[in-house]
């Protein structure tokens, strides 16, 4: 009984802190304190957020971006642990390839657009590859990370009992680089979603990105603002299932060295 | 648990016969010989412990029999099959078994996970046989722990119940106790020769515990310290079964500690004149 | 006992896998394997590469305007510094980068602490906290343009707002880490809590300090160039385009080869002084 009382309790500091923020902008915005056709009321900006979501014109760019996003993460992703593991493996491919990647890598890959633009239009194909550019770097780098510090004895305790190499790579080698691969996976996450938004800022392509910055031009102030929304939204929710992912793959890590 | 005297059960093990076998590592500057020449039989069934100073390549020379690393030279043999440099049906029993129980499985799958690939079983039968080796080691009531939910005596049970659970023709035992409390010690000795008389598997065992190889053993053989050479090979000849206490107290037990001990303890020098 | 690694150290005779297919003729071998050893086999591939575009645009096998020689580019990157225009663009996003990235890490840094050791301050800052650090900072840059326009104090937000939100998480977690034994010493010792704060809490704290500190500076000049591709009139997110629109790809080219630079030079720099800083705790650092 006395539970649930106190979660209320607890969560109480942090809507009134919300509330705090909130309010004053409300009240300055009605009694016309600043700029209304700059600075919207945040009751004005809810209210736009939920029509939009409720009339369903939310649908076209939310699968626009999503798409977009997931297909790039998903390449960039796959085409990371794979060379990720055969660069952690086999020491030739790694001396082979690291002051390559040493050099690419700190290219910030935003910057690759207008590259990416010239060679490969407005297209998707741009798009999905600058995502997929910006997802790679860091999942390749903590792969590596992640197969080199396999502990030996985990390797030869599979061969002890016979198991093939096809064996070790999926029972052994990439449940014990998981933990690295997934801190690598979110960190692509978050600039993902910096880079499609950008991307679709520039190619106006009806994206999530492309609405904003629409909104922008158009001088649709309290629509940007609820686009903006809707955004913030898309980025908790992926947080969030990343984090049961996260969850549900590492969950053998004792809670001690986690 | 019941003790079963060893005339009475059928012997599985097979011999192993190693020849010349000698390994030399190359690091960055130069090259460094770990084991020179060394030759060693193990008759069927039999327990043989190799003891020698930390550093005298007693791990190497496992690993080379375990077919983990190929040696620079020299042949294995297991019955009459060459198998040097090829995992053949051995099994290695690691020191740090908090490595080698695979942690996101639980007990139960990381014993299955040494032979549900080398054999067609149905998943009750695959079940009943993790549990039969499960109780052998008093573990039963674990299956479905994980590994690091158990104490460091109890993951190496499951470890020694995984190994066994493959029903191999040879069990390679690299310093197992070692990283254990002496009371977990003394119990785990006792479990593994009552696993042993039950099955009657082959055993070579690597350890620097003088004490532990003589009671464990029917033969020792000493290494010399780097490169690693077989310098002694000494009967442990006390009477099976053998327990703790007694054993431990009986004069041909002490009489063949001491021998050893003061094998290991001269000069690395001097422990290079083969025994007379 | 040393054990061999099956990946990493090689043992004669074999230990690790090799493909049988790379291995050259005998008399070559030791020559190949040992370039194939090192990092000499990398470089050379760099080289190659280079080496490739450079011929693949010289003799025109790719005939193509975006595809400019690599020595081109080069002699682009060396005159555009000379004449000063590079520096002048690169010092913009920079200035912009270095007053975002204090600002925000500053505000960060005093939050987390907050939140670490204050339990009311938990539970009013976190829930905000939480919402606002998944927001993709780009998304936050158009509607903004309304509140402060197109110039640097739109950016300079833009950046503190990326990394204010992290620098707090992991100042908090480190501080929130610290080993109890420290604080009840302190506590045994009766020191004032401003004390044990600069004492105790902030050196235990400041591996996750630094560690938060090198991924935001990343961070940091990644919003710069998006903020001044999106908001754009000066820096060299907004140069990049501008080159590109009037077909100066040379110069995009050698634009984004300084930005690489100085990106790798800054990261350098700071590993360097993260070293010295927390040279006490490198088995500590936070991965």
């Amino acid at each position: 009984m006395s539970l649930p009382f106190k979660r209320v309790i607890q969560i109480l500091p942090g809507i009134a802190f919300i509330a705090a923020l909130l309010l004053p902008l409300e009240l300055a915005t009605r009694w016309n304190l600043v700029n209304r056709v700059f600075i919207p009321a945040p009751s004005a900006v809810f209210a736009t957020t939920y029509d939009i979501i409720i009339t369903g014109q939310v649908f076209a760019p939310l699968l626009t971006t999503l798409s977009l996003l997931a297909g790039g993460y998903a390449i960039g992703c796959l085409a990371a642990i794979s060379f990720g593991i055969l660069m952690g493996n086999y020491r030739r491919v790694y001396n082979l390839f690291e002051p390559l990647i040493e050099l690419l890598r700190p290219i910030p890959k935003a910057a690759l657009l207008p590259v990416m633009i010239l060679f490969l239009g407005l297209g998707p194909a741009m798009k999905l590859t600058t995502v997929g550019l910006a997802t790679f770097f860091p999942v390749l780098i903590n792969t590596v990370q992640g197969v080199r510090a396999v502990d030996p004895v985990m390797i030869n305790t599979a061969r002890t009992f016979g198991h093939s190499g096809a064996a070790i790579l999926w029972r052994i080698l990439l449940p014990a680089t998981a933990p690295y691969i997934l801190a690598g996976m979110r960190i692509s996450l978050s600039i993902s979603l910096i880079v499609v938004i950008i991307a679709e800022m520039i190619s106006a392509n009806g994206g999530l990105g492309d609405v904003i910055v629409y909104g922008q031009r158009m001088f649709l102030v309290v629509e940007s603002y609820a686009w903006l929304v809707i955004v913030a939204a898309l980025g908790f929710a992926l947080n969030f299932w990343f984090r049961w992912v996260e969850r549900r793959t590492t969950f053998w890590v004792s809670p001690s060295n986690q | 648990m019941k003790l079963v005297t060893p005339q009475t059960t059928p012997i599985n093990g097979q011999s192993i016969r190693i020849e010349g076998i000698s390994k030399t590592f190359s690091s960055h500057g130069g090259t460094m010989l770990a084991v020179d020449d060394v030759a060693l039989s193990v008759r069927p069934g039999e327990f043989l412990a190799i003891v020698g100073p930390s550093g005298c390549g007693k791990s190497t020379l496992l690993q080379i029999i375990a077919g983990l690393i190929p040696p620079t030279s020299g042949r294995v043999f297991l019955g009459d099959k060459d198998v040097t440099a090829q995992p053949a049906h051995m099994v290695y029993l690691f020191q740090q078994y908090s490595k080698s129980l695979l942690p996101w499985m639980n007990v139960e799958e990381n014993v299955m996970f040494s032979f549900t690939h080398r054999e067609q079983l149905s998943k009750s039968a695959a079940r009943d046989r993790c549990h039969e080796y499960l109780q052998m080691v008093g573990l039963t009531a674990f299956h479905s722990y994980f590994p690091w939910q158990l104490s460091g005596g109890m993951q190496q049970r499951v470890a020694i119940a995984r190994a066994l659970a493959a029903e191999p023709h040879a069990l390679l035992l690299d310093e197992p106790f070692s990283s254990v409390d002496a009371l977990t010690r003394l119990d785990l000795h006792a479990l593994m020769l009552d696993l042993w008389t039950q099955k009657r598997f082959t055993a070579v065992l690597v350890t620097h515990d003088v004490d532990e190889a003589v009671f464990l053993a029917d033969r020792v053989a000493v290494l010399s310290h780097r490169p690693g050479r077989i310098v002694d090979i000494v009967d442990a000849g006390m009477p099976r079964p053998r327990l703790p206490v007694t054993t431990h107290q009986d004069p041909r037990f002490i009489a063949v500690r001491n021998q050893l001990l003061a094998r290991l303890l001269t000069k690395p020098d001097a422990a290079d004149v083969p025994a007379v | 006992m040393a054990m061999v690694l099956p990946n990493h150290a090689s043992a004669t005779g074999g230990g690790k896998p090799t493909r049988p297919g790379a291995v050259a003729p005998a008399a070559k071998r030791g020559l190949v394997a040992q370039i194939l050893d090192t990092r000499a086999s990398g470089i050379l591939l760099v080289i190659a590469l280079l080496l490739l575009w450079e011929a693949t645009a010289r003799f025109g096998w790719v005939q193509s305007q975006n595809w400019p020689p690599f020595s081109a580019v080069m002699v682009a990157l060396y005159r555009n510094i000379l004449s000063g225009e590079l520096l002048a663009v690169i010092g913009q996003t920079l200035w912009v980068t270095l007053r975002g990235y204090l600002l925000g890490c500053g505000l960060g840094i005093v939050i987390g602490f907050a939140i670490a050791m204050w339990r009311m301050a938990r539970l009013t800052l976190e829930p905000t906290i939480d919402i606002m650090r998944t927001i993709p900072t780009t998304a936050v840059i158009p509607p903004l343009i309304f509140v402060f326009g197109l110039g640097d104090p739109l950016k300079i937000f833009a950046v503190a707002f990326a990394v204010v939100f992290p620098m707090a998480l992991s100042t908090a977690s480190g501080a929130g880490a610290i080993d109890p034994i420290y604080t009840q010493v302190a506590r045994t010792f009766g020191l004032p809590r401003s004390y044990v704060l600069r004492r105790v809490y902030f050196p235990a704290a400041l591996p996750f300090i630094m560690a938060g500190l090198r991924t935001s500076l990343g961070l940091a000049l990644i919003v710069t160039v998006v903020s001044e591709m999106i908001a754009g009139n000066s820096g060299i997110g907004f140069y990049l385009f501008q080159t590109q629109y009037a077909m100066r790809v040379t110069d995009m080219y050698a634009a984004i080869i300084l930005l690489t630079i100085v990106a790798y030079l800054i990261n350098r720099l700071f590993l360097t002084w993260e070293g010295r800083v927390i040279h006490w705790a490198r088995t500590r650092e936070a991965t």
